[in-house]
C-alpha cells in the first residue's frame, strides 16, 4: 500500500448490505456483537426516488441497470448497487422457498437442518419483521388482467404476497411502501450498535492460512477527493455481495475452490402488450400464473414510459406509434428454471467479473415456448398488439399469428434478461459440488461465510428474496450459538 | 390396489378420439384401428399430403392439418371433443432439422400444448406415446427394465422424452387429464418410414452391420401389437396415472433379430445374402461419443446416433402391463416383420 490507510477494528465484518448482509447485520448486532456492514453503492434515501422508475434504475443498480452474462445469446441481468442492494430496486413480491426443492437440495448437496418445517420457522420470523401480505383492496388492472387471461384458459394463477407496508385503513394498493432492506435491517442494526460504511469497495480480503484477517477497501470521500484506503481487521467476515460481487470478491482473494461455478438465474423473455385501454404504471404485478411452474413462470415487469420503450426496443421493429400509446401498454414476462449454467470469474486488472452464462436446447425451446404461451394469455386477456423481445418480432395481434414465434426464439435474436442470480458458491456438506458448509462457511476457512444468494444449489423458481433473507437468518443464529 | 383393478371390468370406449401424429408410423395403424368403430376419429398432421390416405381409413376421420405447436390449430383440433380419448403419437425422433432443438419443441411443447387443450375440452383418458430412451440402456444383457427402473435419459431424445412424461405425470396428478403412458421401444410394421425398408433391404443384401457379438437384448414393438397395447390402457380400470412397458412378448438377441429378419423376407419370397458383417462394440462406442459430442453443439446426425444405441441392450419386461391393463401382444417378431414385408412390397417399394 502505497497510501496511507485507515484502520477499522471490528468484530464481525459484513460486506454487502442486501438481503443477506442487512439480516446478517441486523441479528448479529442485537445480539450484541460489534458489527461493520461496507456498501460499495451510495446511501440513497428510499423516499427519494420514485419506485420501479428509470432513475431509480440509474441510480440504484451496478452499470445503471445494464450488466450482461455473456454467452449465446447473452443474458441482461440488473443487481442492486446501493445500501439496501437489489431489495431497494425488485419488485418486492414474496415466495417462501417451496419445500419440494428445499427437500431436494437437502438431499443432493447434503445440507443439515435444510427440512421445510425447519425453514418455514425462519421464514415466519422474517415475514413478521417485513410486514408481507397481499395488497389491501382490488389489485392495479395490470396484474387483474394477469389473472383475467389466465381464468379465461383456465390457467392457474395467484397473487403472490409482497413485503410492503400500508397504513391502517388504505386500501389503495399504489399506497404501499416497499420494505427494503434500508428501511427495515439496515435501520435495525444501526439502531443495534452497527456501523454501515457504504460508498466502500472491498478490494480484497487478507488471509492468513485459514483465516481472514481482514479486508482491504476503497472509500470513496464525502468531497468527491481521491478514494481513501480502508483496512477493517475482523475476527470473522460474512460476504453478502450477491452471486456475483461474492465470488468475485472471493476469488480475488485467492479462493477459488468451487467458487463462482454453477452461476444459475432466472432467463426472461418479455412481450410489451397494448390494450385497447388504459393502464396503471405505478407498481409491478403481482399476479403470477404458475400453469407451468416451475419450470415456467408468467408475471409482469415494471412499466412506466422508459421500460415500455426499451421493451419496444428489443424487437428492433418500428415502434413510434405504440410508444406514443405507452399509457395503454404494460410488459410482461415468463421465466424460465434453467438446466443450463455460468460461470463468475474476476479477471486480473478489471474492475467487474467477466460473467457467462449457457442455456441448453431445452433452456431454449422453454423460452420459445414461455414467450407462445405468454402471447395466448394476453390475447385472452384482451392484449390487440404484442411485442416480442425478439429482433424481428414479429408483432402479434391474434392467435394463429403465436406459432411464427417457435422458430423467432433463436441464440442470436433474442434479447434475454434476468434479475435473480443464484448458486455461485452453493451450500452443503458435499464438498465435490459446494463452496460453503451446510450454514455458509467457506470450506477450510475458520472465520469466512458466505450469506447471501450465492449459497442456494440452485435457482428457486420463484423470486429469491424471501429464501435469501430466511437462509441468512438460520445461517446468522447458527453462527452466533457457534462456540 | 391395481391388482384389483387389473380384475375390474374395462370402462366403454369413447366414440370419438383425438390422434395427434396420426400420419406416422403407428398413428396411421391407430388410426386404421380405430376408424371402423368410433363415430370421431379427429387426426392432426404435420402435412396436408398425409390427408388422403388417412382419409380412406373411414368416413369417421376428420383430419385437421397444422403444427402441434400452434395453439391456434390445437383449439381446432380440440373443438368439440369433450370425453373423448387423447392418443398423443405425435414426436419428433429424427430431426428433420438436424439440430436437437426440434426434440424439445415437439416432444416437450407439443405435449405441454397438447395436455392443455385436452384439458379444456373436457376430453377422457390421455395416451402419451412415451419412449424406451427415458430409460438409456440396460446394465447387463440380461438386466431387464421395469416400470421402477431408474430414469438415465439417452441424450436429447431421450431428455425431451422425459420432460414429456414428467408434464403428463404432473398433469394427472393435479387432476387435468386422466394420463397413462405408454413405452414401445423400437417399432416395426407396416407404414414404416423410409429408414426401416432400408434397413431390410441392407439387412437382405447382407451389409447391414452387426455391432459387437449380437448377445446384447433388444425388446421391440410391433405395431399392431403397440396398437392393441393403446387400446387395452384406454379401457383397462387400473391404467389412469400409471405407466406401462408395451413391447413384444420378449426381448431377443440382436443376432437373433437380424436372422429374424433374413428368415421372414425368404419367406416372403426374396433372395437373401447369408453375409454379416460385424463391427467391434469399439464402433458402437465411438459413435456413440461422436454423437454426444454433436448433440451438445445442438447438432444430430442420424446414422451416429443409430449406431451408437446397436451396441447397447435396451430390453424390458412388459408383466406390468399384461397383469394390469391384460396386454397380450398377438403377434411374433417372425410373423411382424413378414407383414412389414408384404406392405413393402404391395406398395412397390424394393427391398
Amino acid at each position: 500500500m502505497t497510501r496511507s490507510s485507515r484502520i477499522i477494528e471490528t468484530e464481525v465484518l459484513i460486506i454487502g448490505s442486501g438481503a443477506g448482509g442487512a439480516t446478517t447485520a441486523a441479528v448479529l448486532a442485537e445480539a450484541g456483537r460489534r458489527v461493520t456492514v461496507v456498501e460499495e453503492g451510495p446511501w440513497i434515501d428510499p423516499d427519494a426516488v420514485e419506485p420501479f422508475s428509470i432513475e431509480e434504475m440509474v441510480r440504484k443498480y451496478r452499470h445503471h441497470g445494464s450488466s450482461a452474462a455473456l454467452g449465446s445469446p447473452p443474458i441482461a441481468y440488473a443487481e442492486g448497487r446501493c445500501v439496501g442492494g437489489s431489495t431497494e430496486v425488485n419488485s418486492g413480491l414474496w415466495n417462501r422457498l417451496p419445500d419440494y426443492l428445499a427437500e431436494e437440495w437437502s438431499r443432493t448437496y447434503d445440507i443439515d437442518e435444510f427440512s421445510p418445517t425447519a425453514l418455514d420457522a425462519y421464514a415466519e420470523r422474517v415475514e413478521s419483521w417485513q410486514s408481507v401480505g397481499k395488497v389491501p383492496g382490488a389489485p392495479p388492472l395490470s396484474s387483474a388482467l394477469l389473472e383475467r387471461g389466465a381464468a379465461k384458459l383456465g390457467w392457474r394463477s395467484v397473487e403472490f404476497s409482497r413485503v410492503f407496508r400500508y397504513e391502517a385503513g388504505v386500501a389503495d394498493a399504489t399506497r404501499g411502501v416497499k420494505q427494503t432492506m434500508a428501511r427495515t435491517q439496515i435501520p435495525r442494526a444501526i439502531a443495534a450498535g452497527a456501523s454501515l460504511l457504504p460508498e466502500c469497495r472491498v478490494v480484497r480480503l487478507e488471509r492468513k492460512g485459514p483465516r481472514i484477517i481482514g479486508a482491504l477497501c476503497r472509500q470513496q470521500t464525502a468531497d468527491g477527493g481521491p478514494d481513501e484506503d480502508v483496512v477493517v481487521r475482523a475476527d470473522h467476515v460474512f460476504v453478502c455481495g450477491g452471486a456475483i460481487q461474492t465470488p468475485a470478491l472471493l476469488q480475488r482473494s485467492g479462493i477459488r475452490r468451487r467458487i463462482g461455478s454453477g452461476l444459475k438465474l432466472h432467463p426472461t423473455i418479455k412481450i410489451a402488450a397494448r390494450f385497447p385501454h388504459l393502464l396503471d404504471h405505478d407498481s409491478i404485478p403481482m399476479h403470477r400464473v404458475i400453469e407451468f411452474a416451475p419450470n415456467l413462470t408468467i408475471g409482469g415487469s415494471a412499466s412506466r414510459r422508459g421500460h415500455i420503450g426499451l421493451a419496444l426496443a428489443d424487437s428492433g421493429l418500428d415502434h413510434e406509434d405504440a410508444l406514443a400509446d405507452w399509457e395503454r401498454m404494460s410488459v410482461y414476462y415468463a421465466a424460465i428454471r434453467s438446466e443450463g449454467s455460468g460461470r463468475v470469474r474476476a479477471v486480473p486488472g478489471l474492475r467487474a467479473p467477466l460473467v457467462t452464462y449457457r442455456l441448453t436446447d431445452g433452456d431454449m425451446s422453454r423460452l420459445a415456448r414461455g414467450l407462445v404461451h405468454l402471447g395466448e394469455l394476453l390475447l385472452a386477456a384482451g392484449a390487440t398488439e404484442l411485442h416480442p423481445s425478439v429482433e424481428g418480432g414479429p408483432v402479434v395481434r391474434q392467435t394463429d399469428e403465436l406459432l411464427q414465434w417457435w422458430n423467432r426464439v433463436d441464440r442470436t435474436r433474442s434479447n434475454l434478461m434476468t434479475v435473480h442470480l443464484t448458486s455461485s458458491v452453493r451450500m452443503g456438506n458435499d464438498r465435490s459440488s459446494t463452496g460453503a458448509d451446510s450454514f455458509g462457511a467457506v470450506h477450510d476457512f475458520d472465520n469466512l461465510r458466505v450469506n447471501d444468494a450465492s449459497l442456494l444449489p440452485d435457482a428457486p423458481g420463484v423470486n429469491p428474496q424471501a429464501a435469501v433473507m430466511t437462509i441468512a437468518l438460520r445461517n446468522a443464529e447458527h453462527f452466533l450459538a457457534s462456540p | 390396489m391395481n391388482t384389483d383393478l387389473g380384475s375390474a371390468p374395462d370402462v366403454t370406449p369413447p366414440d370419438r378420439v383425438v390422434v395427434t401424429g396420426a400420419s406416422g408410423w403407428l398413428g396411421q395403424n391407430l388410426v386404421r384401428a380405430l376408424a371402423p368403430s368410433r363415430a370421431q376419429v379427429r387426426c392432426l398432421v404435420p402435412d396436408a399430403t398425409a390427408v388422403p390416405l388417412l382419409e380412406i381409413a373411414g368416413p369417421s376421420v376428420d383430419v385437421v392439418v397444422g403444427d402441434v405447436r400452434d395453439p391456434d390449430i390445437l383449439d381446432r383440433l380440440f373443438s368439440d371433443t369433450a370425453s373423448a380419448t387423447v392418443f398423443h403419437a405425435a414426436a419428433v425422433i429424427h430431426p428433420a432439422s438436424k439440430r436437437t432443438r426440434e426434440l424439445y419443441d415437439v416432444n416437450v411443447g407439443g405435449t405441454q400444448l397438447v395436455l392443455d387443450r385436452a384439458r379444456r375440452a373436457g376430453a377422457g383418458r390421455f395416451l402419451h406415446v412415451s419412449s424406451n430412451s427415458p430409460f438409456g440402456a440396460n446394465p447387463t444383457a440380461d438386466d431387464r427394465f421395469t416400470e421402477d427402473s431408474p430414469f438415465a435419459p439417452y441424450l436429447a431424445y431421450g431428455q425431451s422424452k422425459l420432460e414429456a412424461e414428467e408434464l403428463v405425470r404432473r398433469a394427472t396428478e393435479r387432476g387435468d387429464v386422466e394420463g397413462v403412458i405408454l413405452r414401445p421401444p423400437w417399432f416395426y410394421g407396416p407404414f414404416q418410414p423410409a429408414r426401416q425398408t432400408q434397413w431390410l433391404a441392407t439387412i437382405r443384401r447382407g451389409r447391414f452391420p452387426l455391432v459387437g457379438d449380437g448377445s446384447q437384448r433388444r425388446s421391440m414393438v410391433f405395431t399392431g401389437n403397440l396398437v392393441h397395447g393403446l387400446l387395452r390402457a384406454e379401457v383397462a380400470a387400473a391404467a389412469p396415472g400409471r405407466a406401462y412397458w408395451i413391447a413384444d412378448a420378449e426381448p431377443h438377441r440382436l443376432d437373433e433379430v437380424f436372422a429374424t429378419v433374413r428368415r421372414a423376407l425368404a419367406a416372403e419370397g426374396l433372395a437373401v445374402s447369408g453375409g454379416q458383417p460385424r463391427l467391434p462394440r469399439l464402433a458402437g462406442l465411438v459413435a456413440a461419443t461422436a454423437d454426444s459430442a454433436l448433440q451438445s453443439t445442438g447438432r444430430y446426425v442420424q446414422a451416429l446416433h443409430v449406431l451408437g444405441e446397436l451396441k447397447d441392450t435396451i430390453a424390458c419386461d412388459i408383466s406390468r402391463a399384461r397383469s394390469e391393463i391384460g396386454y397380450d401382444p398377438p403377434t411374433t417378431l417372425f410373423d411382424g416383420i413378414r407383414a412389414s414385408v408384404r406392405w413393402c412390397l404391395e406398395r412397390g417399394q424394393s427391398l
